[in-house]
């Protein structure tokens, strides 16, 4: 009996020592990067109105604790109303219907090395030819370990 | 089965028997149930009284003061009962009505061994799981039941489906064995959970560690062997109702099985039918990944869905050969949470909130369909053993069709059709030249041929043909001290087919032009591979202590989703992206278990250390492509270490306490997640029991109140795109009993169970809805009565 539970407490103590003796110091990233339009500049702001023919400038501001690494900018329909964003105003949407000939927007675009505050910049010009109506735009962004933020608006394209 | 125990009847007639002295007489007949004759030289044991039965299977027990008296009624082959009588002056003549026994005990061994001894002996570190076990502990699905065991755990996809995960890893590292056959189906996939009816299994051994020596590819982690059921005894039929009712989710299920024995063919059928709602959590509203959706009454919605299953085997049994064949079929549909599915959350025109029992898209559908032939022929010294098994696994995921990038919206909901054939064979011969060996040498071959269909495309059509030699040696170097050593070697091949998007996309140019092409997700490959695995280990049985060592070599094919995705994971909000360079997994494991058990209290430890060469890890980058996150099979070296403890001890005759702990620690220690723990890591955690057996209480026979305190630690250690998990305590209590409510039948069964008594709001770490912040169900009362018959 004592031969056994001599043999228990070593155990355990490999055990826990082990377990305790992990070594945590080491400096990885847990931290994901942000990513904002929530000041003057950024764009588009919660339930913005585009014309079709005008040229705008997609920004806003993206962060990260070590390094920034891409972005990517979707434009879809929502004429379906298939979710609302988290912006905090909740837009006035249009009436539901079939999508025609809608805009499709899917750039990527990666940032410098190194960086960990970064404004991004993109001018889209919204073709004559689209579907007016309900959109979102959708700006991700990840850094270099592979962390992702995400952020949705609202807007509306009109005449 | 000792367990299943077959009553007797007791009948009490009514016609009174006066007696003018003090001292009475038991009068009684002693019958077979089944035919009514009478069980001759049946014996009946009392305190101080004792008699044995005539021809006419009479007896009669003299000179017995009033009062109420036990007796013991036993006879060769049947089940032995105690009955208590009431002696009094309304005492008329006792019938007692014998069941025949149901089920052999155990394989009865040539050596006499227990199974209990055999598993002490054999150096692999398992664990075995009563059928008792089961019904104490079920909860919605098999592995939700197992998950109490320390070092298993589940991922649970909503309240009805959930898969294997053994010391933090699941999916194809854990190999889960039906009647000696492995299962095949999606096991790669997140949302895929484990097609087999847990009702009416009655014994699993669980390996906790490297097993490809004996199962081959997959069983790298673990391995969880749905062993056959015992035969049942000559000349018996017996079966079993259950009923099961749950508040949470408003399940409703039965499951009602038999079996039953001539002298050499017997048979066993079961069917089970469930159907569930929306299963509730104990929130309003749920924040992922920056959408925000109400829940309507804590209904997670578009949960609900429905199983049912059908099994069927025929077997025959004589000195030499014992062969079964088995039919099983595993129907399933369940609904997706329907806020998280698809590319986007999507709050669509479909009213889920209408009915929480409707299954609406998104949802799955799944048919597993699976025969099984397992023989064994004795000859002299060589036992040879052939499983040949089919299964086809046809899985249809429908979601609401929208357009997504370049793609248009579907003209259908079936997002993904997946079809797979396995046939499988094992042939094993166990020789045993004398008493000190027992040498197993044998080989599997396996093919599946993997079918796709649908507008969504995750992994290409591929076909796997892997076939394996062992041998292995268990040594009895002295009666208490063993020794296994073997080796084996695997050849695999993959060939996976070609794939094109259905829709062309755009693609900008060099020279500013613009093409529309239909571009290639996969490419014809033909693939192979070849591993050796081996293990040895050694057991010392010291008294009341069980000493194991072993270390051993495991490996795993990669998978053709390892090897050749290439698409967009719609319900992950990911691309992922196959790598055709990868390797076979190998893992280097060292396991110890040391188990010191005695009459009063009992002990357990059993810590391993784990090395991967080479982890196949789904790694999320730094990339888009098409705005979607690039998520890459990679590989890297692992360390792990970990272990469980275990300690049970009894108080007081009446109440058991127990208590467990798991503990898991995994490191990356290359490659591009260097330092960073693997994905579904689960956390400390520790169960603690109390189980408290009263005496009679009221009309309830054998209570028992049980109540589980789980207390998990908080899962700081995460990789992208995990989330830290705040610890938890919850607390499970349940009632089981028998009550007897037909005098002359098998007392019924009941358990009350109440899940989650505080409607605890937590995470469970390693849940398929973690991701996306769902917490884990709310209370939950469940009541489940079982009829034996």
């Amino acid at each position: 009996m004592k031969f056994t539970l001599k043999h228990f407490y070593f155990l355990s103590l490999i055990l826990l020592t082990a377990a305790c003796s992990s070594d945590d110091s080491i400096d990885k990233d847990q931290e994901k990067p942000t990513i904002s339009v929530n000041y003057t500049a950024g764009f588009p702001q919660g339930c913005a109105m585009l014309t079709k023919g005008e040229t705008y400038n997609f920004r806003a501001m993206v962060t990260d604790n070590q390094a920034l690494a891409a972005y990517s900018i979707d434009i879809h329909h929502n004429f379906d109303h298939h979710t609302h964003d988290d912006q905090v105003a909740e837009c006035d949407l249009g009436a539901i219907k079939s999508p025609v000939n809608p805009l499709i927007f899917i750039e990527n675009y990666t940032v410098d090395e190194g960086l960990t505050s970064y404004e991004f910049n993109i001018p889209v010009t919204i073709p004559d030819d689209i579907d007016a109506g309900d959109y979102h735009c959708s700006y991700s962004v990840t850094d270099k370990t592979g962390w992702q933020s995400r952020t949705s608006i609202d807007i509306k394209i009109v005449e | 089965m000792f367990y299943k125990i077959l009553s007797i009847g007791l009948f009490f007639s009514l016609c009174p028997t006066a007696s003018a002295q003090g001292s009475f007489q038991i009068k009684g007949v002693v019958l077979h149930v089944k035919d009514l004759t009478p069980a001759q030289g049946a014996t009946i044991v009392g305190k101080d009284h004792f008699a044995v039965t005539s021809e006419t299977g009479a007896f009669t027990i003299n000179n017995v003061a009033e009062g109420t008296y036990s007796f013991t009624i036993s006879h060769i082959g049947c089940e032995p009962k105690t009955i208590s009588v009431d002696v009094d002056s309304n005492l008329g003549e006792v019938k007692v009505f014998l069941h025949a026994m149901a089920t052999v005990l155990d394989e009865v061994k040539v050596s006499g061994k227990t199974k209990k001894r055999a598993i002490m002996e054999v150096p692999i570190v398992s664990h075995t799981v009563s059928e008792e076990f089961l019904n104490q502990n079920r909860e919605n699905t098999l592995m939700q039941t197992l998950s109490k065991i320390p070092g298993v755990s589940t991922i649970n996809i909503g309240s009805g489906q959930s898969k294997p995960v053994i010391r933090g890893l699941g999916f194809n590292r854990v190999a889960v064995v039906q009647n000696g056959i492995k299962h095949e189906a999606q096991q790669w996939g997140n949302d895929h959970g484990l097609e087999i009816d847990q009702h009416g299994i009655e014994n699993i051994q669980i390996i906790k560690g490297p097993a490809s020596l004996l199962y081959g590819s997959d069983a790298i982690a673990g391995v969880v062997d749905i062993q056959p059921n015992a035969i049942p005894y000559p000349n018996s039929f017996s079966g079993a109702v259950n009923v099961l009712g749950e508040s949470n989710n408003d399940l409703l299920g039965v499951s009602a099985g038999v079996q039953g024995r001539k002298e050499k063919w017997f048979y066993r059928a079961r069917l089970t039918y469930r159907d569930y709602g929306d299963y509730k959590v104990p929130t309003d509203q749920i924040n992922y990944e920056n959408y925000i959706f109400e829940l309507h009454e804590n209904h997670l919605r578009n949960t609900a869905g429905r199983e049912a299953n059908a099994s069927f085997s025929v077997g025959y049994v004589s000195d030499k050969i014992k062969s079964e064949t088995f039919f099983s079929n595993v129907n399933s549909k369940n609904g997706y949470f329907a806020n998280a599915h698809g590319l986007e959350a999507r709050a669509s025109s479909i009213d889920f909130d209408s009915s929480n029992r409707d299954i609406d898209l998104p949802y799955q559908t799944v048919n597993h369909f699976k025969v099984i032939n397992s023989s064994t022929l004795a000859l002299g010294e060589h036992t040879f053993l052939f499983d040949l098994g089919f299964q086809t696994n046809y899985r249809e995921e429908h979601t609401e069709p929208s357009p997504h990038g370049y793609m248009p919206t579907p003209s259908n909901s079936k997002e993904r059709v997946f079809h797979k054939n396995t046939f499988s064979l094992n042939v094993k011969d166990s020789f045993k030249p004398n008493d000190k060996h027992d040498i197993v040498t044998g080989i599997n071959a396996e093919y599946q041929d993997n079918k796709i269909g649908g507008w969504g495309f995750l992994i290409p059509e591929y076909n796997r043909f892997t076939i394996g030699a062992f041998a292995y040696d268990q040594y009895e170097i002295h009666s208490n001290f063993h020794l296994l050593a073997g080796i084996r070697y695997d050849f695999g091949r993959i060939r996976s087919k070609s794939y094109f998007d259905w829709f062309p996309s755009t693609i900008d140019n060099a020279d500013g032009s613009t093409s529309y092409v239909y571009l290639q997700r996969a490419q014809d490959k033909t693939l192979d591979f070849g591993n050796i695995s081996a293990s040895a280990g050694l057991s010392y049985i010291n008294n009341n202590t069980t000493y194991k060592v072993n270390v051993g070599k495991s490996f795993r094919m990669p998978l053709a989703n390892e090897l050749a995705s290439d698409g967009v994971f719609y319900s992950m909000y990911r691309y992922e992206r196959g790598n055709l360079d990868l390797d076979p997994e190998e893992s280097y494991q060292l396991d110890v278990d040391i188990d010191h058990t005695t009459k009063s209290f009992s002990l357990g430890v059993s810590p391993f250390v784990n090395f991967f060469q080479n982890y196949i890890y789904l790694n999320p980058t730094s990339e888009y492509n098409e705005t979607q996150q690039v998520y890459e099979y990679t590989q890297a070296k692992v360390f792990r270490f970990g272990g469980e403890l275990r300690a049970s001890t009894k108080l007081f005759h009446n109440l058991r306490l127990d208590a467990s702990a798991e503990y898991v620690y995994a490191r990356q220690t290359s490659g591009p997640k260097k330092d960073f723990t693997l994905p579904f890591s689960p956390p400390l955690s520790g169960l603690l029991s109390a189980n408290y057996q009263f005496n009679k209480l009221l009309f309830f026979e054998k209570p028992q109140l049980i109540a589980d305190f789980r207390i998990t630690a908080a899962q700081e250690e995460i990789v992208p795109p995990e989330e830290k998990t705040d610890g938890y305590q919850v607390l499970n209590m349940s009632f089981l009993s028998e009550i007897d409510v037909f005098k002359n039948n098998l007392p019924l069964e009941m358990r009350v169970k109440l899940n989650n008594v505080f409607d605890t709001k937590y995470f469970n770490h390693t849940s398929f809805y973690r991701l996306i912040d769902v917490p884990e169900a709310g209370r939950n009362i469940s009541l489940s009565i079982t009829v034996p018959f």
